[in-house]
């Protein structure tokens, strides 16, 4: 699904050069919920913006669900940003003066759908995160949680092949949190491919696999069994390695 | 169908957008309002004062200008205005397909038949008929009397709007100064910009005259002449002008091509060289045929003045086009969360780019809306202070047009660098 290798991202200015990531190399496949770890500055946001194309990348190759992306034109990104990517922030990053449906509905605006398409797959896509009946609130009106939960919406709203969540839980309380982190998992068993970055180590632990980011590069990663919280056995390590070619295999 | 669909759904955007900044885009919008009001309001004089006002043959008529001066301090140019034998032998050539012979007065008027006694200050042209059909003056009722003598007059339509309410009134007789004239011809409203048949003494912004009379019969009443006249001779009136040396009468000529203005200037300088060698003038041959346009250049009927406002307005509108895109920026740069977030959800550079264009065009047309009304203002004030533009001071319909598109061009002109830094933000910069 999602493909890195050898990424550099290099930022300079006047007087500093910060290599963001150096050498990057991650393979993600179709359904997997991948948790990205690491210290504050390791990275993460960048290899985040990366993959979700919302930044350059200096040196590599980068495939995206069979693209790859080196050398597309600024429609063709954005196609693909539109098509395949769905963007989950910290800050919901929510219209504050959109109704619920006309900010879940800004995607499917740029893809070119009917008016009633949209409206059909709004309404499912609210349906999914427990929100359907608040389509004509305003984003002041919900609660921490439930903007988090039109943000998730709005990402699923195009169907895209991957999400993309940048510290989805970071600004909810711990019960929000829960809440937010049950619909990804829920969303993951139904195929979804997610990508998550988090500061949380229990949160990390919950899903398929954890990378971690330090100074730009891939330090460690581990690979969880299957997440079952009633057996208690969340976070068991069956797999454990440094190289990442064997986390490609 | 999705063009139609994003097409509305920018401009819904574009609402939205002037509904969270009000203020700002009020000032924008009134910044560049002032501007392209401000151009739009000497592009109208302007276009007033330098357009053709008879463009289908104004090649062909021809103002006559000679040089026949009996004294010993000749003009230094060829005069405008002739005597009324030079101007006879004019009108007795055939080389013109018409010709025209005038001076303007001015007379009392009212209608016999009205128990008013009220009378309406006239301005008349004395004139012989070939005045009508060489300029195209379009008749309502009746038609142009057909001989120079005569008790008969044309009116135009203004004063038939006063006296006679606007109906037919051929057949109808006017007291023009104590004496009875009928009226022939009534014709329709008739603008003339710039009156290029009378462009001297400052005249070319007046209105079309109010009477039209036949030229002996004016003579002959001694109707004065209310305009600029010189005289080598002392005469008693205008009656008495035939045989003198007064200069008073205007001369046009219309000429089908280059060979009849050729002809026509051999005409001129035979007749002029044969008074020479008859002793009645000591001056060198130099008679001058100017057309339409020609002519209007020649009396400088385009006010530097304006010109060079206009210019500063340019001038001007370039300094509120920086302003505008200024407040744009700020209020671009405030909206940078939000370009990045559709952006991010994947607009292309291309749909931002559609989106803050569409805003720009909507804004356009309201500032072209405010523009225009503020140039009528502009048109009023200036009239006002300067009131020999009072009947230039018109925003004809092509001007609503241009300042329209002016209003358009500035508002996208202004929203361009704006939008030329907010393609290029780093979408992920606002986005956490």
């Amino acid at each position: 699904m999602l493909k890195m290798n050898n990424i550099s991202r290099i930022y300079q200015n006047d007087t500093i050069q910060t290599h963001a990531l150096r050498d990057f190399s991650l393979n993600v496949k179709a359904g997997e919920f991948v948790a990205v770890t690491g210290p504050s500055g390791s990275g993460k946001s960048t290899f985040l913006n990366v993959a979700g194309l919302l930044d350059n990348f200096d040196r590599g190759q980068y495939e995206l669900d069979g693209v790859s992306v080196q050398g597309l034109k600024d429609d063709e990104l954005s196609r693909l940003r539109n098509e395949k990517i769905g963007f989950i922030f910290q800050n919901y990053n929510l219209i504050p003066d959109y109704s619920i449906f006309d900010n879940v509905d800004m995607p499917l605006r740029y893809r070119g759908f009917s008016a009633s398409e949209r409206k059909r797959r709004v309404e499912e896509a609210l349906e999914k995160v427990g929100l359907a009946s608040r389509l004509k609130y305003l984003p002041s009106q919900l609660s921490g949680g439930q903007q988090q939960r039109v943000a998730i919406a709005r990402a699923l709203a195009g169907e895209p092949k991957i999400l993309l969540a940048d510290e989805p839980t970071g600004n909810l309380d711990s019960l929000m949190a829960r809440q937010v982190m049950e619909i990804l998992h829920d969303l993951n068993k139904g195929g979804a491919t997610i990508i998550m970055v988090t500061h949380d180590p229990d949160q990390a632990r919950e899903v398929s696999r954890n990378v971690q980011v330090i100074d730009g590069q891939l330090a460690d990663f581990r690979v969880y069994a299957p997440l079952d919280r009633t057996k208690g056995n969340a976070g068991e390590t069956i797999f454990n390695a440094v190289n990442e070619e064997m986390a490609d295999a | 169908m999705r063009s139609d669909s994003m097409f509305f759904y920018n401009l819904s955007l574009a609402m939205q957008s002037f509904k969270r900044a009000p203020t700002l885009y009020f000032l924008i919008m009134l910044t560049l309002s002032i501007g392209v009001g401000v151009l739009c309001a000497n592009l109208a004089l302007v276009n007033s004062m330098a357009s053709d006002p008879i463009p289908e043959k104004s090649d062909k008529l021809i103002h006559i200008s000679m040089n026949t001066w009996p004294g010993d301090q000749p003009p230094d140019e060829p005069m405008h205005i002739l005597r009324y034998r030079d101007a006879m032998k004019i009108a007795e050539s055939d080389i013109p397909k018409r010709s025209a012979v005038f001076y303007a007065s001015g007379v009392y008027a009212r209608d016999v038949e009205s128990t008013s006694m009220k009378r309406f200050d006239s301005d008349v042209r004395a004139t012989t008929p070939g005045f009508f059909e060489l300029t195209n003056a379009p008749f309502a009722y009746g038609s142009a009397f057909e001989k120079d003598h005569g008790m008969e007059v044309v009116i135009g339509d203004e004063l038939n709007q006063k006296i006679f309410a606007g109906k037919n009134s051929v057949g109808k007789t006017l007291e023009l100064d104590g004496e009875l004239l009928t009226i022939v011809g009534v014709l329709k409203s008739w603008v003339l910009r710039p009156l290029f048949y009378h462009a001297t003494e400052g005249r070319a912004f007046n209105l079309t005259d109010d009477i039209y009379a036949p030229l002996e019969t004016a003579i002959d009443l001694g109707w004065s002449i209310h305009a600029r006249s010189s005289s080598a001779d002392n005469y008693s009136g205008v009656e008495d002008t035939r045989d003198k040396n007064a200069y008073y009468l205007q001369v046009w000529v219309e000429l089908d091509d280059v060979n009849q203005r050729s002809l026509m200037q051999s005409y001129l300088d035979n007749y002029s060289q044969q008074l020479k060698e008859a002793g009645e003038h000591p001056l060198a041959t130099r008679n001058e045929l100017h057309n339409v346009n020609e002519w209007l250049s020649v009396k400088k009927v385009v006010d530097q003045k304006v010109l060079a406002f206009t210019i500063a307005s340019v001038l001007f509108l370039a300094v509120c086009i920086f302003n505008a895109s200024s407040l744009l920026l700020s209020r671009f740069h405030a909206a940078k969360f939000e370009v990045g977030l559709r952006r991010a959800i994947g607009a292309s550079n291309r749909h931002m780019l559609i989106q803050g264009l569409t805003e720009s065009v909507l804004l356009g047309i309201f500032t072209g809306a405010v523009a225009l009304v503020l140039s009528w203002l502009f048109l009023k004030l200036s009239v006002q202070f300067l009131p020999r533009l009072a009947n230039i001071a018109v925003l004809e319909p092509k001007l609503l047009v241009l300042g329209m598109l002016l209003a358009l061009i500035t508002s996208i002109a202004s929203a361009l660098y704006p939008l030329y830094r907010a393609n290029r933000y780093t979408i992920s910069a606002e986005l956490k």
